[in-house]
């Protein structure tokens, strides 16, 4: 059993969660409420250490002058608390909206398109080995039904129909895989839980 | 009541109790179920050990937070390990404030356990010469492409507030072209930003480390290419694990290893309640 | 003005971004540098602001006495407690503020360790983390309650999971050597396959949004009037 007082409190903050499984109570509200404070509390001191300091401090403290235009638009964030000069917010947003989705045109398209559809053309040389080659078919065909599944503008009848319910299979198999794998990362987060309770804790597991 | 109809109304409760004690006993009472290799973890061990120590650096993204570690910090302390038996010089760095904490947590946790064994200056691991801890970007996608020409830029300070570019390892580290690969380590979809901004465009090799919930989103970039291999969930941090021991046999523990029994019995635990779910379904159909 | 200069900031920044990807000059790129050195200090301003609306929402909830007021003062008095120690006491704990004091008590010594980062290693972590690991049990009970073998498609999702969920674990390969195989090309082809066509649909609608956000005929993001 662990005599760090700092491992007791975990522990009995655990609990405190663990304890919601039973019935909602106010430990848990505790807990929970203690969670937002101390990770914004948290928040708080990286902000000013590690984003603040290296990046408008130390450069204003170094002589470099240039960082308060940036510093100025970012206050204007502030005026989101003042109602008649609260449009003013949009100016910051509208800055860091506008990099984000001019950046993001390219390199969606190069990577999660152009890059995708390299990846399911069938290519001679993907026969040396015919399995592969069989495997490469069935992507083909699977990647080729599931789009035509997600095409809602035309109603499914005629050839659209099979094909859409072979891109349903291919889906319906996706997302038991996705299930699986689900159930494997919901466990393990529980037995990570469970090795510090009965392990530093408690001191049952060796 | 019958007994297909208690099939069906199984109180929650004893459901938790049920899958609560099929992940703790196999943990008290532990057995050891050999593990077989992933051919995703496979690729990311063999990227990494292809990796020239005196030419080119890693860059560690610890890119999730507390709700997701007890799955990703086992993988990025096995990561570390492997790091610094080659003497790859790291850069660790976070996406997310609240996961810096857990990066220094593993950095501390294994310099101080090659530490403890060096028996030189050279064997040990030192800040600054062996790695750096970059830190908190606050707006991710501009300090990755940033990292494209300067990484000292991206991070001007690193987070024990030294100057980034004078730090002995910057030096010869100075952007993408002198690493041999980024791995991302998430509970989110960040590696796939990752392959999408810094792979796409600077062509760096971008491998991940995911919670399993994320790792068949993944799939179609590991057949491309674009992702150069991929630790998925605990049992993928248990493979690299068995890899990096196997190869180099580093003492410390090893919580993945240790949690795949559990995993193995709660697993059957889940497919027992679903089956049980399904009998008592189709039994109380069947009587209607 | 209101509208139409955000809107404008917008256009010109995003055509911007969006062509200096493919001018490789070296005015280009420098100016574009400078731009990413920038927005990191504008993000820092974001994140403020995050941090105040929400200790502003827990003072009106204390303020009109809504439902579970008194845990405001928790968030609270635990925020101003975890930043003072933060931010006087440092990252690494080498601040004004001293974060380890020791005394001597009879002929122990004895060390109070209440650093930021034993914080967050002893309170955030394990509170952090218990929040997710609950999902294991609501997961199972979900599964035990609504997984039904209902339809052919379902049946098919039903079977997909199962193999995939004994082939990825070490007890698999006990029961068959052949399930680990099994659920490797489960993931390798239909999976692939399915996930691949949902990540196209996902990228040209990330690529047609950045375009209607540029051009302005997307507007949601300057709300109010």
């Amino acid at each position: 059993m662990s005599h760090d007082p700092w491992v007791w409190i975990g522990a009995f903050l655990t609990i405190g969660i663990f304890s919601f499984l039973y019935k909602e109570n106010p430990f848990y509200r505790f807990c929970e409420h203690l969670f937002v404070g101390v990770a914004n509390g948290y928040a708080i001191a990286v902000t000013w250490h590690l984003v603040l300091t290296p990046r408008l401090i130390m450069p204003l403290q170094g002589g470099n002058y240039l960082v308060l235009i940036p510093m100025i638009i970012g206050i204007l964030y502030f005026f989101r608390f003042i109602p008649r000069l609260s449009w003013l917010v949009r100016i910051p947003i509208a800055v860091a909206l506008g990099f984000s989705s001019g950046v993001s045109i390219p390199a969606i398209i190069q990577a999660d398109v152009i890059k995708q559809m390299q990846g399911t053309v069938v290519y001679p040389h993907l026969f040396a080995n015919w399995q592969q080659g069989f495997w490469a078919i069935l992507i083909f065909i699977g990647v080729i039904a599931t789009i035509f599944f997600f095409f809602f503008s035309k109603e499914h009848k005629g050839i659209l129909k099979p094909v859409s319910y072979i891109g349903i299979i291919f889906i319906m198999v996706g997302f038991g895989a996705s299930f699986g794998y689900t159930v494997m990362a919901r466990l393990s987060l529980l037995i990570g839980r469970l090795q510090f309770l009965f392990g530093i804790w408690l001191g049952l597991i060796k | 009541m019958k007994f297909w109809e208690y099939l069906l109304k199984i109180d929650r409760r004893v459901v938790f109790l049920v899958v609560g004690l099929s992940v703790l006993i196999p943990l008290i009472f532990p057995f050891y179920i050999k593990t077989n290799v992933m051919p995703t973890t496979q690729k990311l061990f063999d990227t990494i050990e292809e990796i020239d120590p005196g030419a080119q650096g890693i860059l560690i993204a610890a890119d999730y937070d507390p709700q997701t570690m007890p799955e990703l910090q086992p993988m990025f302390i096995v990561l570390l390990r492997h790091s610094f038996a080659r003497r790859i010089p790291v850069l660790v760095m976070s996406s997310y404030m609240q996961g810096i904490g857990l990066a220094k947590q593993g950095l501390d946790q294994v310099a101080e356990e090659f530490n403890s064994r060096a028996k030189t200056n050279a064997d040990s691991i030192i800040y600054g010469r062996d790695y750096v801890f970059l830190g908190f970007p606050p707006l991710w996608l501009a300090a990755v492409l940033r990292m494209g020409s300067d990484i000292s830029q991206a991070f001007p300070a690193d987070y024990y507030k030294n100057r980034t570019a004078s730090l002995e390892m910057m030096k010869r580290i100075k952007n993408y072209n002198d690493i041999g690969i980024v791995v991302s380590i998430a509970g989110s979809g960040i590696p796939q930003s990752w392959v999408t901004y810094a792979n796409t465009r600077f062509g760096v090799k971008v491998g991940s480390g995911a919670t399993a919930v994320m790792a068949p989103d993944f799939y179609p970039f590991l057949q491309t290419g674009q992702m150069s291999g991929m630790i998925a969930g605990l049992k993928g941090a248990s493979e690299y694990e068995y890899l990096v021991n196997t190869k180099y046999n580093l003492p410390g523990p090893t919580p993945a290893t240790k949690g795949m029994g559990s995993q193995s019995i709660a697993h059957l635990t889940i497919l027992l309640l679903v089956v049980i779910g399904n009998i008592g379904y189709f039994a109380s159909r069947r009587r209607r | 003005m209101q509208r139409k200069l955000p809107l404008m900031i917008v256009l010109v920044i995003g055509i911007a971004m969006l062509i200096q990807f493919f001018i490789p000059h070296k005015f280009s790129k420098d100016l574009y540098m400078n731009f990413l050195d920038w927005l990191g200090i504008i993000a820092a301003f974001a994140l403020v602001l995050g941090l105040g609306s929400l200790i502003n929402h827990h003072l009106d909830k204390i303020q009109r006495k809504r439902e579970n007021w008194q845990y405001s003062w928790v968030t609270l008095i635990a925020i101003v407690i975890t930043a003072i120690i933060g931010l006087f006491g440092g990252m690494e704990g080498k601040g004004p503020l001293p974060v380890q004091p020791q005394f001597i008590l009879g002929n122990k010594l004895i060390v109070i360790k209440y650093s930021i980062q034993t914080i967050y290693d002893n309170v955030m972590t394990p509170l952090g983390g218990t929040m997710f690991a609950l999902l294991a049990f609501f997961m199972a009970s979900a599964a035990y309650r609504a997984f039904r073998a209902r339809t052919f498609e379902a049946t098919l999702l039903l079977v997909a999971a199962f193999i995939v969920m004994i082939g990825v674990v070490p007890i698999g390969y006990y029961i068959s050597p052949k399930l680990p195989h099994l659920a490797q090309w489960i993931m390798d082809v239909p999976n692939t396959a399915s996930k691949r066509g949902i990540l196209f649909g996902v990228g040209l609608g990330i690529a047609a949004t950045s375009l209607k956000i540029i051009l302005g005929i997307e507007r949601n993001w300057l709300g109010g009037k």
